[in-house]
């Protein structure tokens, strides 16, 4: 398993962290970062909010977010750059098909031709890894010619890889007879191009490919088992060619500590037994006998030993050995039929997750280990393939997302009451608004403020200097106008003209005081009038919004309502097609699995039905064979 | 007559041939399983069912409950934190030379908001370039005062505490606040800002 998820990984990574560049390419000015991570400033902080999430290895929250983002206008400045990334997020969910609409509408503006070459190569990519071949092979020619040679280099090898998978040896030929790239990569372009030539039944063609990757000078586990492979592939192309002698050397050099020692072990005797050395095939037979059954090579030796025996017409060893070699045949199908029964009754799935970490969706993601249980030991050569890895992504991932519709609708329900707690408050408080409203006689205060207004413009205009004073100087003031009128009832009493001489000074000392602030007075009652009608146009204002929100409040709130019923009713539907979704993803994984136990069930049956059927010709031949005659 | 006379080498030799003989796939674009030993069959022979619609069904759906992620995480926001009230704290890190971060406390008109406790992992998402919404609330319009509490390792791996502080005016539309932890490398410190987001 660990040397599946080394192989999956870096090609994983690579379909999102092409995106990160652009990303971070709007900041070059800025300071390079001392532990080489790219520069990078912050231009929408709803953007470095979804790098964060992104940075932390949480897709699904960052590309929830980023959604969000770009709907509610947040991302201004770094629009390109988040759509590059809403790709990347996209095909690290496997959304190829949005991802690709994606780069499609990047493709269609003006971005510059870096940007589209490593769209279209990671689209390639991923669609050639999910198996859409034709699509891959489009995105894939996309790429134009100026791209940095290592990736123009990988996506030849790709192209070719697509071929070679639609069986177009001859197409792949081509492409991989003019590939040029970098000198670590030759060796893989010569192997695929070896095979191809195998393929099309070129065998001299392919050998000078084939043997060259099988003699290179290396280091690192990939490349070693690359040269194993090599040689593997060529010691079995020329032993099907009748070229036995020729093909043992070649396989010899396969590492015996390897992945493929066991078919080298297989091949090695076929090539001693093809040049009639069943003594010598012997060697490598047994000691591939020795080894765990559930290897194929291995279940192939438990025939190639007692045939190699009768040809050295050691007949019992060779019995014996056929004996065995059913024995062990029916102990493992007995095993096989009992896996099979174990997935049949649904549980594979749930005991791979077991262990799993359920919290975050990742592209990272890789079943790490496999769980203690008896199906497991079948199950390593359909855990290393593509096809049940992503299966088994669709599922873990189909199930995260049943789980956060769920906490979604316990938070709308949330909701539900929220609004409605609102709408009860509104009901309570909408009386006493209406209340306030009605007692609040907004066209009676207009109209006080325009009558003070006119009276304040006639004594200005009458210079009623004494309008304006002080109560204490109107109380005055009206004494002496009664004084006065007394004074004009009585024109002829001499006994009152002290009084009225007095009553003249105390008059023009009166009236010069009310006079002194009068103007002062009229500019401030005029400012007073001015605050008055200030402060009623505001309470004007206020009414008004109070009135408006009477009216909006219960239309925005019942937005809202609509709004949560409408999702709440999009997440039983999501549920519901989650549930049968899974259970057809869960359907489908099972399926696979069964049918590679009962391949390999079908693959031993086969070599029962052998081993028994040579034993019972070794019996045969044993019965019919001349008694010697009795002593007499 | 013995078994291999009757399967022939060559169908024994060609099964194999056939497992070995796929396509190899390089270390940067290894998606390709390298061919485990296998009876003779390509991908496209195994897959049981019409594997591709499922897929397609797969994909739909993971795209129908994305939309719909992002509709109730607007649906939220909207609902909780309306725009008129709106204010999000954001907490953003420059290269990080001179300070490692470990907790963030922050206050608003004295009152405590926040008090976050970093992971290495977080930590890492900020040096990288990500920008954390660390509190988002709601506020009155008018004057408010935020403060801010940076407590981690300073210059020389010591314990190191730092606050900085903001007034500022609620307005009829959202707020956003920045938390700027730089390095002021002259005098190899580092620098807490907040940045009012007009």
């Amino acid at each position: 398993m660990g040397r599946v998820t080394h192989r999956l990984r870096p090609f994983l990574l690579g379909g999102l962290l092409f995106a990160l560049p652009w990303a971070c390419d709007a900041a070059k000015n800025v300071k390079p970062d001392p532990n080489g991570l790219p520069p990078h400033e912050v231009e929408d902080l709803a953007y470095g909010d979804v790098l964060f999430y992104f940075f932390e290895d949480d897709y699904f929250d960052s590309i929830t977010r980023l959604l969000a983002a770009r709907q509610l206008e947040r991302v201004p400045h770094t629009r390109e750059e988040a759509e590059l990334l809403l790709g990347g997020l996209y095909l690290s969910l496997g959304e190829h098909v949005e991802a690709g609409r994606i780069f499609q509408d990047l493709l269609d503006k003006k971005t510059t031709e870096l940007v589209r070459n490593r769209a279209w190569f990671y689209l390639g990519k991923v669609w050639y890894q999910r198996g859409y071949l034709e699509e891959s092979e489009r995105a894939l020619r996309e790429v134009s010619d100026k791209i940095d040679p290592r990736i123009n280099a990988e996506r030849c090898m790709l192209l070719a890889q697509v071929m070679m998978q639609q069986g177009r040896y001859d197409d792949a030929i081509t492409t991989l007879s003019n590939w040029h790239g970098a000198p670590d990569w030759t060796a893989y372009a010569q192997f695929n191009l070896g095979i191809a030539l195998v393929r099309t039944g070129r065998l001299a063609d392919a050998i000078g490919f084939l043997d060259r990757v099988g003699q290179m000078n290396v280091r690192g586990e990939e490349m070693l088992a690359l040269r194993d492979k090599a040689n593997l592939a060529l010691g079995f192309a020329l032993l099907q060619a009748q070229r036995a002698a020729e093909a043992r050397p070649i396989l010899e050099r396969v590492r015996l500590e390897g992945p493929y020692s066991s078919k080298a072990l297989l091949g090695v005797g076929w090539a001693d037994a093809g040049v009639g050395e069943f003594k010598r095939a012997l060697v490598p037979w047994l000691a591939l006998r020795k080894r765990d059954l559930l290897d194929s090579a291995v279940q192939e030796s438990f025939l190639t030993v007692p045939y190699a025996y009768l040809q050295l017409s050691a007949t019992g060893q060779a019995a014996d050995y056929y004996n065995s070699a059913i024995s062990s045949f029916d102990a493992e199908m007995k095993h096989i039929d009992d896996s099979i029964e174990e997935i049949r009754n649904g549980k594979l799935l749930d005991r791979l997750l077991t262990d799993d970490k359920k919290d975050t969706l990742t592209w990272l993601w890789q079943l790490q280990k496999l769980p203690d249980a008896p199906e497991s030991r079948y199950l390593y050569q359909l855990l290393a393939s593509n096809e049940f890895q992503e299966g088994l992504r669709n599922y873990r991932e189909l199930n995260y997302m049943s789980r956060n519709l769920a906490d979604w609708r316990e938070s709308v329900s949330a909701y539900d009451d929220m609004l409605d707690t609102r709408q009860e408050k509104y009901k309570q408080r909408v009386p006493k608004a209406d209340a306030v409203l009605a007692a609040t006689d907004l066209d009676g205060l207009n109209q006080k403020r325009v009558d003070f207004e006119s009276r304040i413009n006639e004594i200005e205009k009458s210079n009623d200097v004494a309008a304006l004073g002080t109560p204490e100087e109107q109380q005055t003031w009206a004494r002496l106008k009664r004084i006065e009128d007394f004074l004009a009832a009585h024109p002829d009493d001499p006994d009152l003209a002290d009084m009225r001489e007095r009553h003249r000074m105390l008059k023009g000392v009166m009236y010069w005081r009310l006079s002194q602030s009068f103007r002062a007075r009229l500019w401030n009652e005029r400012r007073a009038v001015k605050e008055l009608e200030a402060n009623i146009k505001e309470t004007q204002k206020q009414a008004v919004l109070v009135n408006q929100a009477r009216q909006t409040v219960p239309a925005s709130d019942g937005g809202f309502t609509a709004r949560v019923s409408a999702v709440r009713k999009r997440i039983d539907q999501l549920q519901e097609r989650l549930a049968e979704t899974s259970e057809k993803q869960n359907r489908y994984l099972q399926l696979l699995a069964i049918r590679e136990l009962e391949a390999q069930k079908q693959r031993i049956e086969t070599y029962q039905v052998q081993a028994r059927y040579e034993l019972a010709a070794i019996y045969d031949k044993a019965s019919n064979a001349p008694r010697p005659k009795a002593q007499p | 007559m013995n078994f291999i006379r009757r399967v022939g080498l060559s169908f024994v030799c060609g099964a194999w041939l056939a497992a070995l003989t796929t396509a190899a796939a390089a270390a940067g674009a290894d998606d390709v399983a390298p061919p485990a030993p296998a009876p003779a069959a390509s991908p496209a022979e195994t897959a049981p069912g019409d594997t591709k619609t499922l897929d397609q069904e797969v994909q739909g759906l993971k795209k129908d409950v994305i939309d719909l992620n992002k509709d109730l995480f607007v649906l939220q926001e909207e609902l909780l934190f309306p725009a008129n009230t709106q204010v999000a704290v954001y907490i953003s890190m420059d290269v990080g030379a001179f300070f490692a971060l470990d907790s963030v406390q922050v206050k608003i008109d004295n009152k405590e908001v926040k008090n976050y406790l970093y992971t290495a992992r977080e930590a890492d998402a900020l040096l990288k370039g990500g920008v954390q919404e660390i509190y988002l609330g709601n506020l009155k319009v008018g004057k408010h005062e935020l403060v801010a509490f940076f407590t981690g390792k300073g210059p020389m791996i010591r314990d190191y505490k730092r606050g900085a502080a903001i007034t500022f005016d609620k307005g009829v539309g959202a707020k956003y606040l920045e938390l700027k932890i730089t390095d002021r490398v002259p005098k190899h410190q580092p620098e807490f800002l907040i940045k009012d987001w007009e």
